[in-house]
């Protein structure tokens, strides 16, 4: 009889213990979960000389939207009217190449910030998330901890900053606050950062937040220079790097595993005219391990699951109570462990310590004039060493 | 319970069936019972909770809510009678969601094309507030809810309408004729002002997300007015708002077409092919809707567009789209093409114009102005497409009705200090014989309606009106005035003038003088040389009216717009004011020059009055003394190296003879031999 309870009760914990097992990884979603993706896109140049800088963006937009981003995930700052413009000969079309086979403005394009509202003062609000009341959503960067996001930017820019639309400048230290201020924010998981502009490398040198992996066009003191120039509309129509990056993609769809370090080690120096420097030190992940989709696509990982949704496994109360409060215990478990790596670090530390004590005080006797003193402590040093070592040899 | 509300109102239903002539003669006869019906409705809801629920409530009150239920049901019998017999005046609102498309074709007499689309989608009136669509845009619906918009109407607009070809006076063009770049105005059902301007600027933030544009620039008080009378009577609840230099394309484009239930993909839209439909001379993309209580919403969603046929003498529908159309969009109740051809083309010649195509069904108007030949869509399919085929026998000059005044503005003057405004007026009395006389009673009535930005400060006073090239004192024409004047930052200025014209006039022009102001620094947009857009003034004729009045044979929303009373009016140009810009790179020179200055001026002050000349100069000659000159120097160095004498050995030796001396040599060695003994000693014990 006395056995009876004990047995349920250890049945009952076994039986919590089984259904944590099963429970704990759907109703705590790890933080390291990607399960969205958002594109940032932004052209910051005016006039109509500056096409190559809308086609640039054009093109990325299309290419990750045939990847699978859908339009309201994608914020498409665009600073001037290219496609409709009276100097364009060909009306609602935008080209990036001569041969003029791909229409990039398409019929479904969809432009949340353009003309004027392509400020510096919108593209932060853009990324810090920080609108006023009234601002519509679909001029929202709806992300969360688990987005993956690229930002693309192209424009005129040079050494620490970009140039928006002739007028205003963006400089590597807002942009790494407003990354900053995103991470602190759990508004990326991880943030692919492709600047097509001269100099584009010495955007980044200010960014500190980790997650975050970058690519520019040219390094300091080099000019990124246009691919060639279209006849018929008039200007140059496509950057190089933005070129090489394109035909990196026409190769790739939906499903292809193309590797990060493959993209970033497909751009040839010679071709360019500049080199394409990328920035890794932030990012944890090797990169010949990350998928390209994961920034350009949104090709999720499909995890099978028992329920469809796991919110009606917890709705008994009693049961989450009981859930809740195993979960308060494996907390403070790992609270213990945590204390326990504290002190271990804390005995080495103590270690270190003293040692560094003898060798002050050693330090400050040297400084004494009297020599008498200090060959007294030198003999009683050695006196110890030369125990230490006996000891240890016996 | 739902089961047993149904079965009371399929009871309901059943009474009405019999008793329906009664009782739809008290509904007419009562407003009450509309009033009260929600409350009833309540009251119904209640009291079905105990009688299913079995007694939870205590037994009087449940008593009490039974008689009070069973009194509403006897009350609510007129309510369901009237939603369901149009027992008010609503016979034309529809039961359910209907969508129409419609595609009017009209040769214009300078051998262009105008291609007008007309889609219209009307919901119900609805007591409930979730609703759920079927057809209508439930974005728009979400729209009208939140904001109590009674009507509204946004326009995207590429070109000019070019009033003295395309005509002036028809209702197409009074319709269509639009400013530059994008027109918005509403009237909000909203009774304080501070509330109205309040939900304009969330109006246009929503508007901006809805449709790619950037009509969030309308949300500034510097931006938008509120017209009394210039633009449309009303209570002071309507606001216009106008941005002239706003891009229009493919991207305002999609969204607009997203709120048809077949988007471009079936049906008159599909015909839409982007590149042709933005090569137009002109291109206007309206949304207008009206919303009231009665009706419901109607949306009327209009494309027009003028094209240019590559083969000037004759043109085909799949010529100037490079699309053929197919068939219609399942989802519309009504789905035709016309083709409208003005008599001016037809009357002087019969055979300018050759038809290619039979049409199910030919009309003209009342007073004889127009043919409209009607095609039904449905009867075509992908085997045979409907191609509506147009060949000029003839080409000739002529221009279609024309507005009593042909409207124009300009700038005059020079400088960038201070300027003028002059708009002219002139008459076009031979296009429209008809409506004039000469008696001295005949008076034109035209209404001018301008809203400037406040760097353009107009002088109101300095009005100045020429009739036939002589000067007029502004009392014996302007029969009415509303000045708004403009405040700085805050306000834009706007002038409406109902103005009186004799018949007889040929020429009309009104001056107006204005001093450029200064913008700070941040307001200058990005191409600020280019200089600033002044919106299109709105010049209206209130005693002419547009409209053709087609048989009632032809059902179609498009039609029924033309037989509304729409006031001729037309918009002139908009103005190009170059302001005085800034070179803005000017700033960073002034601050470079002047910091250079500052820091020259304040480092020789300091020296002057901190250096004592005297002072270094006597320092500067003891050092002198006692150091010899830097080669004697060298040389000394460099020959005690060469003989192996250190410099400095002396201080050196003094100093480290405590530490090395031979005592502490021998102490150390001591040491160690006692400590290699013991060492020795340890290991062989």
């Amino acid at each position: 009889m006395a056995s009876d309870p004990m047995g349920s009760q250890l049945r009952r914990i076994l039986s919590i213990f089984f259904s944590l097992s099963i429970i704990l990884p759907l109703s705590s979603p790890s933080p390291t979960m990607h399960n969205n993706n958002w594109a940032v896109l932004v052209c910051t140049s005016r006039f109509w000389f500056n096409y190559r800088h809308m086609a640039n963006t054009l093109s990325l937009y299309r290419t990750v939207k045939r990847l699978g981003i859908p339009d309201e995930r994608i914020i498409l700052m665009l600073a001037d009217d290219m496609a409709c413009n009276a100097r364009n000969n060909y009306p609602a079309q935008v080209f990036n190449n001569e041969n003029h086979q791909l229409n990039l403005y398409g019929d479904n394009v969809e432009v949340d910030y353009r003309g004027y509202e392509v400020t510096v003062e919108n593209f932060l609000r853009v990324l810090t998330g920080r609108h006023e009341a009234s601002v519509p959503r679909s001029k929202h960067l709806l992300s969360d901890e688990g987005s993956h996001i690229l930002l693309y930017m192209t424009g005129h820019g040079g050494n620490e900053f970009l140039k928006f639309q002739d007028t205003e400048e963006l400089q590597s230290h807002d942009l790494a606050d407003a990354v900053k201020q995103m991470k602190e924010k759990n508004r990326f998981k991880e943030l692919l950062i492709m600047v097509d502009t001269c100099q584009a490398a010495t955007l980044f040198s200010q960014l500190q937040s980790p997650g975050v992996v970058t690519i520019g066009s040219s390094m300091k003191g080099e000019n990124s220079y246009s691919h060639h120039l279209d006849p018929d509309v008039g200007v140059s129509v496509v950057d190089r790097f933005t070129f090489y990056t394109l035909a990196f993609f026409e190769r790739l769809d939906m499903y292809s595993n193309a590797s990060l370090n493959s993209l970033f080690t497909s751009y040839d120096p010679t071709l360019l005219m500049s080199t394409a420097y990328y920035r890794t030190d932030l990012y944890e992940r090797p990169l010949n391990m990350v998928p390209v989709t994961n920034f350009f696509g949104s090709v999720m990982k499909t995890i099978p699951t028992d329920s469809a949704y796991p919110g009606f496994l917890v709705a008994h109360a009693s049961e989450y109570a009981a859930i809740s409060a195993e979960t308060e215990t494996a907390r403070v478990v790992l609270e213990d462990e945590a204390d326990h790596s504290k002190t271990y670090d804390q005995s080495e530390k103590g270690l270190q310590h003293t040692l560094d004590e003898w060798l002050k005080l050693l330090e400050g006797k040297l400084g004494v004039k009297d020599p008498e003193v200090l060959v007294a402590y030198g003999l009683g040093s050695m006196v110890l060493l030369l125990t230490i070592s006996t000891w240890l040899s016996s | 319970m739902g089961l047993f509300k149904s079965v009371n109102q399929l009871g309901a239903w059943g009474h009405f069936k019999i008793l329906g002539p009664i009782i739809i003669y008290a509904s007419v006869l009562s407003v009450f019972p509309l009033g009260s019906s929600l409350w009833f409705l309540d009251g119904e809801r209640f009291t079905s909770g105990p009688l299913t629920g079995g007694g939870v409530m205590a037994s009087h009150t449940f008593l009490s809510l039974l008689l009070f239920y069973l009194y509403s049901f006897h009350l609510l019998r007129p309510i369901y009678c009237s939603f369901g017999s149009n027992g008010f005046e609503t016979t034309s609102v529809p039961k359910e969601e209907e969508f129409s498309e419609e595609l009017l074709l009209k040769p214009l007499p300078d051998y262009k094309v105008l291609a007008h689309f007309h889609f219209t989608s009307i919901s119900p009136p609805s007591s409930s507030n979730g609703k759920h669509h079927h057809l209508f845009p439930k974005s728009i619906a979400q729209l009208v809810k939140k904001y109590k918009i009674r009507e509204l109407e946004l326009s995207f607009t590429q070109g000019r309408w070019n009033y003295d070809r395309w005509g002036a006076s028809d209702p197409l063009s009074t319709a269509n004729g639009k400013p530059p770049g994008v027109e918005l105005w509403a009237l909000f059902d909203i009774p304080t002002k501070e509330e109205i301007d309040a939900t304009w600027r969330n109006l246009t933030h929503s508007l901006s997300g809805l449709f790619c544009a950037s009509i969030n620039f309308l949300e500034s008080s510097t931006s938008y007015s509120a017209p009394l009378w210039g633009f449309l009577p009303n209570n002071g609840d309507l606001r216009y708002g106008a941005l002239p230099r706003e891009a229009v394309c493919t991207e305002n484009l999609t969204p607009w077409l997203k709120l048809l239930p077949c988007r471009d993909k079936a049906g008159i839209a599909s015909l839409l092919d982007r590149p042709s439909i933005y090569r137009g001379h002109y291109h206007s993309q309206r949304l207008k809707l009206r919303s009231d209580g009665l009706n419901g919403i109607v949306i009327e969603q209009t494309l027009s567009v003028v094209l240019q046929p590559i083969d000037r003498t004759s043109w085909s529908m799949h010529q100037l789209f490079k699309k053929s159309l197919t068939g219609k969009c399942a989802l519309a109740k009504s789905s035709k093409v016309f083709l409208e051809i003005e008599r001016s083309l037809v009357s002087q010649n019969e055979n300018i114009l050759e038809l290619v195509g039979e049409a199910d069904m030919v009309t003209n108007d009342q007073r004889d102005h127009s043919t409209i030949y009607q095609y039904n869509v449905e009867r075509y399919s992908e085997h045979e497409a409907l191609d509506i085929r147009v060949n000029w026998k003839k080409l000739l000059q002529v221009s279609f009705l024309q507005a009593p005044l042909h409207a124009s503005r300009f700038l005059m003057g020079s400088g960038n200090e201070r300027g003028s405004i002059a708009i002219s007026l002139q008459s076009a009395r031979n296009s429209t014989k008809g409506l004039y006389d000469n008696s001295k009673n005949c008076f034109t009535r035209v209404v001018i309606l301008q809203v400037v930005p406040w760097y353009v400060k107009v002088y109101y006073h300095t009005l100045r009106i020429y009739v036939d090239g002589a000067i007029r004192d502004a009392k014996d024409v302007v029969e009415k005035i509303n000045v708004t004047p403009s405040e700085d930052k805050v306000s834009p200025g706007t002038l409406e003038m109902m103005l009186q014209f004799p018949c007889g006039m040929m020429s009309a022009a009104l001056i107006l003088d204005f001093d450029k102001g200064f913008l700070h620094i941040d307001e200058y947009p990005p191409d600020a040389n280019q200089g600033f857009d002044i919106p299109s003034a709105l010049v209206s004729f209130p005693d002419f009216i547009s409209r053709r009045i087609y048989p009632d044979s032809i059902s179609s929303p498009l039609l029924q717009s033309y037989k509304g009373r729409n006031i001729v009016k037309s918009y002139t140009e908009v103005l190009l004011v170059p302001l005085t810009t800034p070179d803005f790179s000017m700033p960073y020179n002034v601050i470079t020059f002047t910091c250079t200055v500052l820091a020259l001026y304040f480092g020789s002050m300091v020296n002057v009055l901190r250096r004592r000349v005297s002072e270094e100069e006597r320092l500067a000659k003891s050092k002198d003394k006692r150091k010899p000159g830097l080669i004697p120097l060298l040389i000394s160095k460099i020959s005690n190296k060469v003989r192996g004498i250190k410099e400095d050995s002396a201080n050196q030796s003094q100093s480290s003879e405590p530490i090395l001396g031979p005592k502490v040599v021998f102490k150390v060695v001591l040491i160690a031999l006692i400590a290699v003994l013991g060492h020795y000693f340890f290991n062989s014990s």
